[in-house]
């Protein structure tokens, strides 16, 4: 098991989402960085849609009741098991009773705890991610807190150490055009592309609201559609939201840009108070950038795999 | 005249869109169409709104088949095609249940078993789902009970709150903030994520309330 001492500011279980219940109101969740999840789980020759944790801003604490090969990827939120320092995209062994401790990082917001073969809580809806809103899914339907004690399989043999390169965060945002820009002023558009945006304290899993100085206002609304993770309304306030993970599935906001998928990942780092820039891009690059993206992920799997079999 | 249009929103996701006048024939039309999409396996979900659908496609080198497809398969698309499933909900009104149909009453100039009779009198459709899993947007409450929503949203609508605003009626699946009028309740499960069929009602889907009375 793994003993929640602190959950910090937030951490919660999440695997790669739940998806297809949106016709049903039910949102995807799921790690905001899909890549550094991935990533983890590759580092443990875990199946890619295994469970981990993912933390919010840090200041967590959790033991390891029992011996454990794990990894942590995505941002650096200085963690450290004991006494020693450990990286992100690193993999590590820990004994029982160690001690894992993410502090926290100007540069980062989240990090992504993953254990040989995953946090075993029970599938709901095809995916072991919290619904943090509708409370199911994940350790029993929560955030983490005090004294929960997560179910994980024991490590038999200890890991060597490991790392995959961690793929870099960026705040410049590559975004394809959205459906409603004619009947936005006709150059919001190019102010959304033009401005540096700031992200706003009001964000969380949701949604990230992004402010600036002068405001895109409108009257438009339209009727309500589907939406997911990467779509960017503007609603009449003119401060765009970037709707993340925990997003509602259906929405009557103008549409102004979607994120592409290959990027989206970028915000699971944007903590409040920082600043981020869009790019328009056109689909064949959308497609391409994720492509790439998977390919890593495999070539590093590959490349594993051959070090193993040397053995 | 209703104008159909289909676009590519994301990588993954194609929306068919109609412009003009959503008749109850250019509705059972959208369902149809949904229908007949869910039945390839092109797609991992298909969310209808109001007028529009969203198709999430499992392979986006099916792009530019389907955007061409989807338009062909709307023009094709009969309306009787559809049959909705219908869902007769027995609904508690008024009293702790309904703690606001005596002001729908008072708003609307009708007394308390008028409001429950024209309410329950109504055949409504799931429009769409959305706001919580399982929160259905049934459509469309008669002309004399549209009120506009609570100025005060309450902190805490019970679950499986009766609650009507604007034109639409909804039954709350479980316990959240709102702003809509309730007016009963109602006993039977809306959502619950650990069944194998977790959300009673879906898109297309035809509700009917059966008052009850007290116990």
């Amino acid at each position: 098991m793994l003993k929640v001492i602190k959950p910090g500011v937030f951490s919660s279980i999440q695997d790669l989402g739940r998806h297809g219940h949106r016709h049903l109101g039910v949102s995807q969740s799921g790690v905001l960085d899909p890549i550094a999840l991935k990533a983890g789980n590759a580092l443990l020759g875990n199946i890619e849609t295994a469970a981990c944790i993912e933390i919010t801003v840090g200041l967590a604490e959790f033991e390891f009741t029992q011996p454990c090969n794990f990894a942590i990827t995505g941002g650096n939120l200085n963690a450290k098991l004991n006494s020693k320092a450990l990286y992100p995209g690193w993999r590590y062994h820990a004994r029982t009773g160690d001690i894992i401790k993410f502090t926290s990082h100007p540069d980062s917001l989240r990090a992504y705890l993953c254990v040989e073969n995953g946090f075993d809580v029970p599938k709901v809806m095809n995916s072991r991610s919290t619904d943090c809103q509708a409370k199911f899914g994940g350790f029993e339907g929560n955030p983490l807190q005090k004294d929960d004690c997560i179910p994980f399989s024991k490590s038999l043999a200890p890991c060597s150490e490991l790392a995959v390169k961690p793929s870099d965060y960026t705040n410049v945002v590559r975004v394809l055009k959205g459906p409603h820009c004619d009947i936005l002023p006709e150059d919001y558009l190019l102010q959304l592309l033009s401005q540096t945006w700031t992200v706003s304290d009001l964000s969380n899993r949701m949604g990230v609201r992004l402010e600036h100085s002068s405001l895109l206002t409108h009257q438009e609304s339209i009727d309500s559609q589907g939406v997911h993770p990467g779509v960017i309304q503007l609603p009449p306030t003119g401060t765009p939201i970037v709707l993340l993970n925990d997003c509602q599935t259906t929405g009557g906001y103008p549409i102004i840009a979607s994120v592409i998928q290959a990027d989206l990942r970028h915000f699971s780092q944007l903590a409040p108070t920082k600043t981020c820039r869009f790019e328009l891009v056109e689909f064949d690059v959308a497609n391409t950038a994720l492509q790439k993206q998977e390919q890593k992920i495999t070539r590093f799997k590959i490349a594993k795999q051959q070090l193993e079999n040397k053995k | 005249m209703t104008c159909v249009q289909c676009y590519q929103l994301s990588e993954q996701a194609l929306v068919l869109s109609i412009d003009g006048l959503i008749t109850q024939e250019v509705r059972q039309k959208l369902f149809a169409l949904a229908q007949t999409a869910n039945n390839t396996n092109d797609f991992f979900d298909i969310v209808p709104a109001n007028s529009s659908i969203t198709f999430y496609l499992n392979d986006f080198t099916r792009t530019n088949y389907w955007l061409e497809q989807l338009i062909t398969l709307w023009e094709k698309s009969e309306p009787e095609a559809f049959t909705p499933k219908t869902h007769l909900i027995d609904t508690f009104y008024g009293g702790e249940y309904g703690p606001d149909l005596n002001e729908v009453s008072e708003l609307t100039g009708l007394n308390q078993k008028q409001v429950i009779e024209l309410h329950a009198s109504t055949e409504y459709q799931v429009g769409f789902l959305g706001f919580l899993p399982g929160f259905g947007y049934l459509e469309s409450l008669p002309e004399q009970l549209r009120l506009p929503r609570k100025a005060t949203p309450r902190a805490h609508v019970p679950t499986l709150s009766v609650a009507i605003a604007e034109s639409l009626t909804a039954i709350y699946p479980s316990s959240s903030p709102g702003g809509w009028h309730l007016i009963g309740r109602c006993e039977q499960p809306l959502f619950d994520p650990y069944a194998d069929s977790s959300s009673l009602l879906a898109p297309g889907d035809v509700v009917r309330f059966i008052p009850k009375e007290h116990r």
